[in-house]
């Protein structure tokens, strides 16, 4: 960093850069999440399934986020601890409306939680209780406890529901996705 | 404080290959295999579980729709569902599968879940002595006693069974049997079988959203395949039993399979453009489950077995299983090229078979009834099992699950597949090898020669022995007797101690007597002739004397020992004892 961009960086012409990851099973909702929080001029009519991954970016006002906005296809998840060293934040998307696989979904999460790249970083994690908006939707509280969630004590995580078709939600958990010391947690995973 | 107990169910979970998605012990489902089936029946991606469900039995029955957790629908059915497909029955867009439950003589055709279509299976032929009975109770030439006395007579002797009317005229108690007559006598008689088995069969394409038949197994021991759209026979083919399981592979048009397995404990294998079976499979036990892995078919039996066979009814293998099968599935993951078969047994446990071993054994909270495993919501991997109390459990197979064959407790240990470093021909071995070609007949000649010697010359010791008794042990069955001997001593006094058992099972011997022969310059006994007591069988008596050795030269010799019977010559007994060399006298 020159001398330059430190300065617009305290004046906040320059805004940080913050790589997050997308991770969630197919059809909860990912790609729609990302696609709400880009700006409405750049925003895809159609969602289709996520095939590998994509990379999407869009700002906020303190910083710039590119989300790896991964597949959540049962064939593409091994692609996900690949990514997991350059994250810096995780939002994890969860379909409230399927019980079913709610296992599936604890499942990745504690495979996740226990990845060596993530098991030892207090990295921020985001949960989207999506789909809430459907009738036989699970409230945040009991996706919360279907995930057992309090039992992640060495990292920083929030969970709010969301409707992503409407955007309804999102604003609440990027503005906790920047309230926390993200830079922080990025300059520590370089000194490890 | 409540971590550690989350703590060992996590790992007790991790080790698991299944994860728990769901479990309602009193879903109220009662069916089996062949009456539920996973279906993407809205077109939407998202297969629905449907499951004919058997109700009481005699009420109740249902064509029930799941979708997650939680039912999507019912439909009321009229008669006990025998067997349940989907099938695509059209090219129209959307493609959605339509539902074929099959009960009585009758195929239900569901599609969106509304009642489309009925087929009826085609009448058989009617005895002519019972519709002449029948014209003539019509015509009130009979009362209903004499037309009973008719109808039984041609039950008991008639080739064509009587149509149900007849049968349930007989059942009937005198006082009802007007009313009946009365009531059926204007209708015409029609004698229907009943579907026991249903199946699809791909018309001409062998994709997996083409166009299927259905394939059915009756009662009266044929198998029809019928048109998808047009619901006619296309074909029909007769066995000699009736079938209970079937399996069909290939396409109607090109080349197909019909594997039925059939109450008589055979399994025929039904091909294109035959009548007949092609190939009889004979079972030892009846028939449980019937799966087609690739090309060999897996038969789960009565007789707590399961055996594999090759399409053309060769015998691959058999397994031993611990518990009676209640049912059987196809565990097939084609994303990942495994497939296995899933065995749901009678003391609560499923196991994951690949070939003869188990690769995964899952307890179950009750007596599984039916299994069906595939993608069920968009899970692939899900297995589905309702339980003998009407529960419903759902499973998922983790992402990260391999199955080893190798964590199996029985089958054949590994040491069998490693090779063994067998060392190079040596020069020596090549000759011998040469040797033993060349001359085999004089060498087999020369061995067989030594062998017979052998045999003369052990036999001729064993007669000498006998002749003389010279064996510690009593050859005479009336006397069973057990002598051993030990000397005690340094010398030149020594303690002879002879044990003596009686090996009879519970007959005494009596009237015995010990004697010594010895050389008398070498050695003194103070008694050389006793008598012993009574042997009460099996107990061991030790009978003590002691010898004097009189040289003092270092030598010694052999006493040997005679266990007598009074009045007899012969010895019962004879034991040669070599006496130590007397260390004493020598000191001396």
């Amino acid at each position: 960093m020159g001398l330059f961009d430190k300065l617009a960086g305290w004046l906040g012409l320059k805004k940080k850069e913050v790589n997050v990851l997308c991770l969630g099973l197919d059809n909860s909702g990912k790609t729609t999440i990302i696609n709400q929080l880009k700006p409405s001029n750049a925003q895809a009519q159609d969602i289709v399934p996520t095939i590998g991954f994509s990379i999407e970016k869009f700002k906020t006002s303190s910083l710039s986020f590119t989300v790896f906005d991964m597949s959540g296809q049962g064939r593409y998840r091994n692609l996900w601890e690949h990514y997991y060293k350059e994250g810096q934040a995780i939002i994890f998307v969860i379909d409230s409306s399927d019980k079913l696989r709610m296992v599936v979904a604890k499942e990745e999460l504690d495979t996740l939680l226990n990845h060596p790249d993530i098991k030892h970083r207090r990295i921020p994690i985001l949960f989207f209780a999506n789909k809430m908006d459907l009738r036989d939707a699970l409230s945040s509280v009991k996706v919360s406890q279907l995930l057992c969630l309090e039992n992640i004590k060495d990292k920083p995580w929030h969970i709010c529901a969301s409707n992503a078709v409407q955007g309804e939600g999102l604003q609440e958990g990027v503005d906790w996705l920047q309230g926390t010391d993200l830079s922080f947690y990025s300059r520590k995973t370089r000194c490890m | 404080m409540s971590s550690v107990p989350i703590e060992i169910k996590d790992s007790a979970v991790s080790s698991s290959k299944w994860l728990d998605a769901h479990y309602d012990p009193v879903a109220n489902l009662y069916t089996f295999s062949s009456c539920i089936t996973l279906a993407d029946l809205h077109g939407d991606g998202e297969n629905k579980l449907v499951v004919g469900d058997l109700g009481t039995g005699a009420g109740n029955m249902k064509l029930k729709v799941y979708r997650g957790t939680g039912l999507l629908s019912e439909n009321t059915l009229l008669d006990l569902p025998t067997g349940l497909v989907s099938f695509l029955m059209d090219q129209h867009e959307p493609r959605t599968p339509a539902i074929a439950v099959a009960s009585g003589p009758f195929i239900y055709i569901y599609k969106n879940l509304r009642p489309y279509f009925k087929f009826t299976l085609p009448t058989l032929e009617v005895n002519p002595l019972e519709q002449d009975v029948w014209n003539q109770a019509r015509g009130d030439m009979i009362d209903p006693m004499t037309l009973k006395e008719m109808l039984e007579g041609i039950r008991d002797k008639a080739e064509i069974p009587l149509s149900v009317r007849s049968l349930r005229f007989l059942m009937l108690e005198p006082q009802e049997m007007e009313s009946y007559v009365n009531l059926q006598k204007e209708q015409p008689i029609r004698r229907q079988t009943i579907i026991t088995c249903i199946g699809t069969l791909k018309k001409n394409m062998a994709d997996d959203d083409a166009v299927s038949c259905l394939v059915i197994g009756t009662e009266s021991q044929d198998v029809y395949i019928l048109d998808p759209e047009a619901f006619t026979i296309l074909s029909k083919m007769s066995l000699p039993s009736v079938p209970t399981l079937m399996d069909v592979t290939g396409q109607f048009d090109v080349e197909f399979r019909i594997i039925v397995a059939c109450r008589n404990g055979n399994i025929y294998i039904l091909r294109r453009d035959s009548q007949k079976p092609k190939y009889c499979i004979e079972l030892s036990s009846h028939p449980v489950g019937l799966i087609r892995m690739g090309k060999n078919v897996v038969v789960g039996c009565a007789q707590e077995t399961m055996q594999s066979f090759t399409q053309k009814g060769k015998k691959l293998w058999t397994t031993y299983l611990p518990a009676p099968v209640t049912t059987m599935a196809l565990l097939d993951l084609p994303t990942r090229g495994f497939q296995a078969i899933l065995v749901a047994l009678a003391n609560c446990e499923v196991h994951v078979y690949r070939d003869k071993n188990v690769v995964s054994t899952i307890k179950t909270q009750d007596v599984v009834t039916s299994i069906c495993f595939g993608r069920y919501g968009r899970e692939d991997g899900t297995l589905i099992m309702t339980t003998k109390g009407g529960g419903l459990i759902i499973k998922i197979l983790k992402r990260t699950a391999v199955f080893d064959d190798r964590d199996s407790i029985s089958g054949p240990p590994i040491a069998q597949s490693i090779r063994l470093n067998v060392p190079k021909k040596t020069k020596l071995y090549v000759d011998q090898t040469m040797r033993e070609r060349e001359n085999a007949v004089a060498m087999h000649r020369a061995f067989q020669m030594d062998l017979s010697r052998l045999r003369l010359a052990a036999a001729r010791a064993y007669v000498k022995a006998l002749e003389s008794s010279l064996t510690p042990m009593s050859a005479s069955l009336t006397e069973p007797l057990k002598m051993n001997a030990v000397v005690q001593g340094l010398g030149p006094s020594f303690k002879l101690t002879l044990n003596i058992q009686n090996t009879a099972a519970c007959r005494p011997v009596m009237n015995l007597a010990i004697s010594f022969l010895y050389d008398e310059n070498l050695y003194s006994m103070r008694t050389a002739f006793f008598k012993i007591p009574l042997l009460v069988p099996g107990l061991n008596y030790p009978i003590d004397t002691f010898v004097e050795c009189l040289s003092d030269k270092g030598i010694s010799d052999i006493i040997k020992v005679f266990v007598l019977r009074e009045g007899k010559s012969t010895p019962l007994l004879t034991a040669h004892i070599n006496m130590p060399i007397s260390e004493g006298l020598a000191l001396n």
